[in-house]
């Protein structure tokens, strides 16, 4: 082996190592975020500083502050599973009943604290032909 | 009747494949070649076959044949002419289709010109071919038919529509530049793999494939800008990359094709690397297919949503076979491909490539770890955890910022060896200049920041070096007495490749000056009634009034707010809009609301205002303002880099370089 290799190698090998410090063993809530289902959460008695959570809308669930229409609180579920999410900041386009989102934030008391707020994006828009003009 | 065309010429295709086996089989027994010139004709009436399939899909989302499923679901009888073309591959059978027919094009050019030439890589490249057609052709016959009838107890008056943000020309064309190079990357897959079965990893190869690789990392440039200008554009969120893990599938396949474009030049030149080709041009489909896994399988949860049918464990499989395949040939070869040759010295131009293909490599390993995360840290301890941007852009902004140094340095090296007295020759003024950028920078700005620091020096280091070499060239072809603009033409045809590369260079270097303003980007949320203003981040903006209007098929409501600058002058009025879609609709749920952003854009910053909400009864409007420095560098820098990888590889009428 010459050195050039040699060194090449020990140089990817250092950034491996350096990205795996990151993931794995810094404690960084910039860089990992857990994934909860809502019924874990719903279980979970403890407040976490950093959780995300996927799901539905509850239909009827969002609740706009009238004096700051910025500020919503609305229910994500999970097939029978639901919780409470507060979000302050502009919200997606195609956020309504329904829809899918990912939240991220603190969760503490059955309530998370959005800090993100994403809708799926419309990239692949896949109608339910059966409520839609059939007679 | 048209629609049963395209389905029976979908089956006819699967049929020929089937045959295109049987071909070969018998080629392997009796080693009669008219069994290569018979698979020859069956591969290529498969692609007859599925052109003309997609012909008539096309046509019945033109006349708007309902009783197609795909057809009614992704347009409907107001949907644009224009977008009922792009609806073809809006969804997922429709765009599966497509992407056999793109490949089927492909195939048509490499049996007629590139195999034409090496005839030696016909058996292994009809082989590779016809697993890759057998794939895609069983999903769209089996899976996802496009020719799905509507199912017998519904009948549909009228379809779905094309969702709204993707009515925008951008987004039109985005997917096929993007899916143009994604599949692009299966011709070079199959070109490697057959030559490595065939043992033929040589010159003939290598100006070949390389070739095609410009050419596919065109599209794959191409495509990956334009998604990131339509996102700018229409999503509102300001940005033009979040290291989603949809983005992310398509940057792994181009830092790959990108390291291969830089290593392949050594092999080219002396011969060498030949298997560090060999898995750089492999792994670029594998990485294709990989991020197809990771978006139709709903593994990771992305802001792309590819719901529907989970094409997901399919997919894993082909890319397993596909990598197991890959990786037997590889190690049947190795001692084949061994070069006795190495490259000794550091300061070299072949070291350049190297530390080149290094940087590229990490890059990759990063996005990949980053992306497949979720994936393995549940596998791991069963927690899924997502990374956030954070970690991409804490790990790719330092090394972004060494592989822009080193597209200046590696020209400024010589094959080799480089003296140290041509080092200090041709070092010294890009030098200067980057520490007098730098002391600049230093001067004119009013908070310190490292990053943004060093990429200024950065840029102007790589840009000198770059302009230095271009100079060089230039001088030593203009001695006579020719015109300036001819000696430059001269110099710019001269030699395409090289200088096609360099203007690449300088367009990626662009692309940093955009990345830059990042730093410096600020944001702000705020409401406002009519005859109201706000001060922020020296810019004031006093909203006028707001008013609504119905359209053609949405109702909007149309804010009109001045800009002022810090000098009091006025600078602009923007106009961001609610619009409401389909509004007419009784079922609430399917009217569609959608910001209509409004950006004034110039060189040194955008001013991109959302128009977030609005509240008739008190007549209150909401908005998002961020000021983005620079973002118009990354549009420019993306033209300069596909101007440059055009003069790059646009036919000649001398042949200084390969032929596909």
């Amino acid at each position: 082996m010459n050195k050039i290799y040699t060194s090449l190698i020990l140089v990817f090998a250092l950034a491996v190592l350096w990205t795996i410090y990151l993931t794995n063993i810094k404690e960084d809530k910039n860089i990992t975020t857990r994934y909860y289902t809502i019924k874990e959460l719903i279980l979970e008695d403890q407040s976490l500083p950093n959780v995300k959570v996927g799901g539905l809308i509850k239909p009827n669930s969002i609740n706009i502050n009238e004096s700051n229409r910025l500020e919503v609180w609305f229910y994500v579920y999970q097939g029978q599973d639901s919780l409470k999410v507060y979000y302050n900041g502009t919200r997606p386009d195609l956020f309504k009943d329904d829809a899918e989102v990912v939240v991220a934030g603190t969760f503490d008391n059955n309530l998370i604290v959005a800090t993100e707020l994403q809708t799926k994006c419309a990239s692949r828009y896949e109608g339910d032909l059966k409520n839609t003009n059939t007679i | 009747m048209i629609s049963q065309i395209g389905s029976l010429a979908l089956s006819i295709a699967s049929g020929l494949i089937l045959s295109t086996f049987f071909f070969l089989f018998y080629y392997r027994f009796t080693k009669n070649k008219i069994f290569i010139d018979l698979s020859e004709r069956a591969i290529i009436a498969t692609c007859l076959s599925i052109i003309l399939s997609t012909i008539c899909l096309l046509n019945e989302l033109l006349i708007s044949n309902f009783n197609l499923q795909y057809v009614a679901q992704y347009t409907s009888y107001e949907t644009p002419m224009f977008f009922k073309v792009t609806s073809l591959w809006a969804g997922q059978a429709g765009s599966l289709l497509f992407w056999s027919f793109i490949m089927s094009i492909y195939s048509l050019i490499y049996i007629l010109f590139t195999l034409k030439r090496i005839k030696e890589l016909k058996y292994a490249s009809y082989l590779i071919l016809a697993f890759i057609f057998g794939f895609f052709l069983a999903l769209s016959n089996f899976i996802a038919n496009p020719f799905e009838p509507v199912s017998l107890d519904i009948i549909v008056q009228n379809g779905n529509g094309l969702n709204p943000l993707l009515q925008n020309v951008t987004m039109a064309i985005h997917p096929p530049i993007l899916y143009l190079g994604f599949v692009g990357t299966s011709i070079i897959f199959v070109m490697t793999l057959s030559a490595l079965i065939a043992n033929e990893i040589n010159h003939k190869w290598i100006s070949s494939i390389r070739l095609w690789a410009l050419i596919i990392w065109t599209f794959l440039s191409a495509g990956i800008i334009l998604g990131g200008y339509w996102a700018y554009n229409e999503l509102g969120w300001g940005g033009y990359w979040a290291w989603d893990p949809v983005e992310n599938s398509s940057l792994m396949p181009w830092l790959m094709l990108t390291a291969f474009i830089h290593s392949s030049i050594i092999q080219e030149k002396r011969g060498m690397l030949k298997t560090w080709n060999v898995l750089l041009a492999s792994s670029t489909y594998l990485f294709v297919i990989l991020g197809t896994f990771i978006t139709r399988s709903g593994i990771i949860s992305s802001v792309h949503s590819f719901t529907a049918e989970s094409l997901g464990p399919l997919f894993f499989t082909f890319l397993l076979s596909l990598t197991l395949l890959t990786g037997f040939w590889f190690f049947k070869r190795y001692h084949l491909l061994r070069s006795r040759d190495k490259i000794e010295s550091f300061t070299s131009r072949e070291g350049g490539f190297l530390y080149n293909n290094l940087i590229l490599l990490i890059m990759c390993f990063i996005i990949l770890w980053g992306t497949l995360f979720p994936i393995i840290s549940e596998a791991w301890d069963g927690n899924k955890i997502y990374i956030g941007a954070s970690y991409f852009n804490q790990l790719n902004v330092p090394i972004g910022i060494v592989l822009l140094f080193l597209m200046g340095i590696g020209p400024l090296l010589s094959w080799k060896n480089t003296s140290s007295s041509t080092l200090i020759s041709n070092f010294s003024i890009p030098m200067i200049l980057s520490f007098i950028s730098g002391l600049l920078y230093m001067i004119f700005t009013d908070e310190f920041q490292i990053y943004p620091f060093i990429t200024s020096m950065g840029i102007v280091f790589t840009l000198t070096s770059i302009m230095g070499e271009l100079k060089k060239s230039f001088k030593s072809s203009y001695n006579n007495n020719d015109s300036l603009l001819k000696a430059l033409l001269q110099l710019l045809s001269k030699n395409r490749h090289k200088n096609g590369g360099y203007i690449v260079h300088i367009g990626i270097t662009l692309l940093f000056v955009g990345f830059v303003g990042r730093a410096f980007e600020v944001e702000k949320e705020f409401v406002l009634s009519p005859g109201e203003e706000i001060y922020f981040a020296n810019h004031i903006f006093k909203l006028n009034n707001v008013r609504s209007e119905a359209r053609d098929n949405h109702y909007a409501f149309i804010s009109d707010m001045d800009v002022v600058d810090e000098n009091n002058k006025y600078l602009t009025t923007l106009y961001p809009e609610k619009r409401i879609y389909f509004y007419w609709n009784p079922d609430p749920e399917k009217r569609q609301p959608h910001s209509e952003l409004d950006i004034y854009s110039t060189m040194s910053k955008d001013i991109y205002s959302i128009f977030s909400s609005y509240d008739a009864q008190k007549n209150e409007a909401y908005f998002k303002i961020m000021i983005n420095p620079l973002v118009n560098w990354v549009w420019i820098g993306g033209i300069v880099i596909i101007f440059g990888a055009l003069f790059a590889f646009w036919p000649s009428s001398r042949r200084d370089y390969g032929t596909i």
